[in-house]
């Protein structure tokens, strides 16, 4: 953590809200990379970047700094974006069953020559991710979308290197499976 | 082992243990010229690699075109509007708890609470409502006046106490009158 970091941290904590908007103009756009990695849904996604800057005012008294300032901040991002997506179990607009995976309204969209919708595409994605648990997708998340190290996802999560490579290993594995048709080589 | 790109050679297994290492940039400079001296030559490992980045790609970019098209300092607005409502909220859970005996009862000492109350109640009542002592009202019950002296005598209500009262000299007696 640099001097600067400390100093905003500390600013924080003694309730200086200008301090906080430093922070939230350093950090917002990661933070709502990682919300919107899980819900996948801008308005969600913005909640979630409020709660977890609301969340960060009235806890950071709590971030000692024996882990680094954005890994606390990471982890309190997922856990929230986490918690969100089970609170806001709704039913989807379209059909998703486990055993017969994502299915489109019309079966004419499924003829080879189609190419998908932008938009069912990315329904399709937000489906296969939210067929992983919380703990594959949170790794997948930090990996594909952060761009993190191991050691960083590591620390973000609060597990060993071992248990967040074979997190990912088994969460791409699945969502691989799920969308094989648009992520096998040599398409 | 990465199997997402379809069937692995037997001969490439011990390569593509390290294949989702060497994708995510976390191989020794050793495994690294392992996995590129491999490559050329085994296309089913290329095609793993190729799933992986895929998958990478579809992950990720919704996501950065979000980025780009969202417009923050609303939402730092809406921040330090939560924030105002959460202190404002804030205060008035502080009087609550303040006023809200629920945790007494929880804690079963609403009992000894209140036999103390009573008891403070008792001690200070007596002294609260006891009457002001007043100077006991005198009421003169004569008046004898006589060429040498004069004489005064009073009496208290209670306790019952009766004062005589003697003027010497005529002078003290003339300089008021």
């Amino acid at each position: 953590m640099d001097v600067n970091e400390a100093q905003l941290i500390s600013r924080c904590q003694q309730g200086d809200q200008e301090a906080l908007k430093e922070i939230f103009n350093q950090y917002h756009q990661k933070v709502y990379r990682i919300a919107y990695g899980v819900v996948r849904q801008r308005e969600e996604a913005l909640d979630i970047v409020q709660e977890v800057f609301i969340k960060l005012f009235r806890s950071i008294r709590q971030f000692q700094g024996k882990s680094r300032f954005y890994t606390y901040l990471y982890r309190m991002t997922m856990n929230t974006a986490i918690d969100h997506t089970r609170k806001m179990k709704k039913v989807p607009s379209f059909s998703m069953d486990e055993e017969e995976g994502f299915q489109l309204s019309d079966d004419a969209e499924r003829r080879p020559d189609r190419i998908l919708d932008h938009k069912e595409l990315e329904a399709r994605v937000k489906w296969a991710m939210d067929q992983l648990s919380p703990d594959q997708k949170a790794v997948l998340i930090f990996r594909e979308v952060e761009g993190f190290s191991y050691q960083e996802i590591a620390e973000a999560t609060g597990s060993s290197i071992g248990t967040v490579m074979s997190r990912l290993h088994y969460g791409r594995k699945k969502v691989q499976e799920l969308l094989k048709d648009y992520v096998e080589g040599g398409r | 082992m990465w199997k997402g790109g379809g069937s692995v050679k037997s001969e490439c297994s011990s390569i593509s243990k390290l294949l989702e290492k060497y994708f995510d940039q976390e191989v020794t400079p050793k495994e690294r010229s392992l996995v590129e001296g491999h490559l050329p030559d085994c296309p089913a490992c290329r095609m793993a690699l190729d799933s992986m980045q895929n998958l990478r790609i579809l992950i990720k970019s919704p996501v950065e075109e979000a980025v780009e098209k969202e417009n923050f300092p609303w939402v730092w607005e809406k921040i330090e509007k939560g924030i105002q409502r959460k202190e404002r909220l804030g205060l008035w859970d502080f009087l609550k708890s303040w006023l809200d005996v629920t945790p007494l009862l929880k804690r079963k000492i609403l009992i000894p609470a209140v036999a103390a109350a009573v008891i403070l109640i008792l001690i200070t009542a007596p002294l609260l409502f006891k009457k002001t002592t007043s100077y006991p009202t005198l009421s003169v019950v004569e008046y004898v006046e006589s060429e040498t002296y004069n004489v005064m005598v009073y009496e208290l209500e209670t306790p019952q106490v009766t004062v005589i009262w003697l003027f010497e000299g005529p002078e003290e007696e003339s300089s008021t009158s």
